[in-house]
């Protein structure tokens, strides 16, 4: 079966979910400098999910459906919302602030799988229902996009 | 209109929900004090006037208004139905439910006829307004998920639980009461108590199990049969009560039906990913337990009246859930709306409430679980305490809730970066 925008981008949710969990692990555990390392790699893995759907997906799905102010112009705003958390707990990282990184991770959890939902619910469906056989070049696409 | 659903501002303002999630509690403390002040004996007569009254005050004052008012926050979200003048139709919503809901009760409080025609209009009117939307809204969901579905079946079951209830109230009303009464009253209860309540804490437990504390999804299976099981399950139930069919088959699918759901979910919270610590896992885990427990209590034990039953389920299930979802959706949309309006000095979820306060306020609710349960065993006595222990335990809930609303009030007010704003 060819992979579809919803069925990529979906694995790719789980896949961020997953380090997201590991890097709590790391600081439950007071293991920092662990910790920083699981940060950057799920920030880098985060930022590339943004990149991938703000540079390519997105972009197809405005071109296709004229639809520029709707709901991707809302999933960006989003991004920068969840941008915004990840730079704070950055700093609780270094200040060792261990509750406060709990509480704002606690925050950026809820954020994320709010949007991941209405983004695996609705837009995926939408993007892979309009751009139709264009969906799997878009895959492609974004599958080649390099991570910062 | 293609998109309407993808934007979170377009839910309720954060104060829309918090009203009906701190009206619950009142009411909760309402029900307490009924013990009181009438004769115990006939509140756990479960067809007498009291325990009519008192029924009411949890299923309509505590749990149908904490579902409407997370429902319409999670409508828009979750499946991308948006109400249209939110404020309105939650105002219009909370105060007829409210007021109704207290005219009602009184009215089998007080064998007042005026109190019972004109709480029964003001619920027809909450209820009817509230599903007809719902349904609209939910209806005209393009792409469908178990969520959406679920909130679907919910929705027409609440439309049959309040139809039921409107034709029950009409009949005291003309005072004209069939041979069939029995029958409607049961059927009644199984669309509110099975559809209503638990098809929506199935869908939304679908949903929130997995992201609050990232955990295992339930089996997809699970998802998409059980509660349409459920549902079919109780249309047969109603209709084998009318018929004269003994139902106990039927029981034993939909029982079976709830202790897997349930067994699911605490698996899944046992196995969750999160490694904190997190309180609100004690309310859930609670829940299920207890609804597990009342479901084996329901088949196997036999029942005097009802009372331990609605104790174990109404309470011990239900009740905990929605305090459990009441302590976490209040922090984070407190959060939220304060941090999507550009304020950038604000508490962590985890700061809005003090956790330790949530503990107590546990410990005593449990308590009091327990000694509503224990009177059952040995003396009606013991359903003071019961009763003492719930007023309290409601109480500290109103406290801890108004803690975070409180903040989120105080920094709301503060200098917003207006030209952040997302309105």
């Amino acid at each position: 079966m060819t992979e579809t925008i919803s069925s990529f981008l979906t694995a790719d949710h789980r896949a961020c979910d997953e380090e997201f969990a590991q890097m709590e692990n790391e600081v439950a555990e007071n293991n920092w400098e662990n910790a920083q390392k699981k940060f950057d790699q799920f920030n880098s893995d985060l930022e590339h999910h943004f990149n991938m759907e703000e540079k390519i997906m997105f972009p197809a799905f405005e071109n296709r459906t004229g639809m520029v102010g709707g709901p991707t112009a809302m999933m960006r705003m989003e991004h920068e919302q969840m941008r915004s958390v990840v730079g704070q707990m950055q700093g609780d990282l270094v200040s060792k602030n261990k509750d406060h990184f709990f509480g704002l991770s606690e925050s950026l959890m809820m954020l994320m799988q709010q949007h991941n939902m209405k983004e695996e619910q609705m837009l995926y469906a939408m993007a892979d229902s309009h751009l139709a056989e264009d969906s799997s070049l878009v895959v492609t696409q974004m599958q080649g996009l390099e991570k910062v | 209109m293609f998109n309407q659903g993808l934007s979170l501002d377009q839910a309720p303002p954060a104060s829309l929900p918090f009203r009906f999630f701190l009206t619950a509690p009142l009411f909760g403390i309402l029900l307490g004090l009924v013990f009181f002040f009438f004769p115990l004996d006939s509140i756990i007569d479960q067809y007498s006037p009291i325990a009519v009254a008192s029924v009411h005050l949890f299923t309509l004052g505590m749990l149908s208004m904490i579902i409407f008012g997370a429902m319409q926050q999670m409508m828009p979200v979750l499946a991308g139905a948006v109400i249209k003048k939110p404020m309105l139709f939650g105002s219009i919503v909370h105060a007829s439910l409210t007021l109704g809901t207290l005219l009602f009760s009184a009215s089998f409080l007080y064998n007042n006829q005026i109190f019972l025609i004109a709480g029964s209009s003001l619920l027809a009117l909450a209820f009817f307004l509230f599903f007809a939307t719902a349904v609209y809204l939910l209806f005209k969901v393009k792409f469908l998920t178990s969520t959406v579905s679920a909130m679907r079946l919910f929705s027409l079951c609440g439309v049959i639980t309040a139809l039921l209830g409107v034709y029950l109230s009409g009949t005291y009303i003309i005072g004209e009461v069939s041979s069939a009464h029995f029958n409607f009253v049961n059927t009644h209860a199984a669309f509110g108590l099975f559809g209503f309540a638990v098809i929506l804490v199935m869908g939304v437990a679908f949903q929130i199990i997995p992201m609050f504390y990232v955990a295992l999804d339930f089996p997809k299976y699970i998802q998409n049969k059980i509660p349409t099981v459920v549902l079919i399950l109780i249309i047969a139930i109603g209709l084998s009560l009318f018929l004269g069919i003994e139902i106990y088959a039927l029981k034993l699918l939909l029982a079976f039906m709830f202790i897997l759901f349930s067994a699911y979910g605490l698996n899944s919270l046992n196995n969750r990913r999160r490694p904190v610590f997190d309180v609100t896992l004690w309310f859930w885990k609670l829940s299920l337990v207890m609804f597990i427990v009342s479901m084996l209590n329901w088949l196997f034990v036999p029942q005097d009246n009802m009372f331990t039953l609605a104790v174990m389920f109404g309470f011990g299930f239900l009740y905990s859930l929605l305090q459990g979802m009441m302590y976490k959706i209040i922090p984070f949309l407190s959060w939220f709306h304060l941090s999507s309006s550009g304020h950038m000095l604000i508490p962590t979820m985890r700061e809005m409430i003090n956790e330790d306060l949530i503990k107590i306020q546990f410990f005593i609710f449990v308590s009091s679980l327990f000694f509503f349960i224990l009177a059952g065993f040995l003396s009606n006595i013991f359903l003071y305490v019961g009763a003492l222990l719930f007023i309290v335990a409601n109480i500290l809930l109103i406290v801890n809730c108004s803690m975070a609303v409180l903040k989120y009030n105080k920094i709301a007010k503060t200098d917003p970066l207006d030209a952040f704003k997302n309105k």
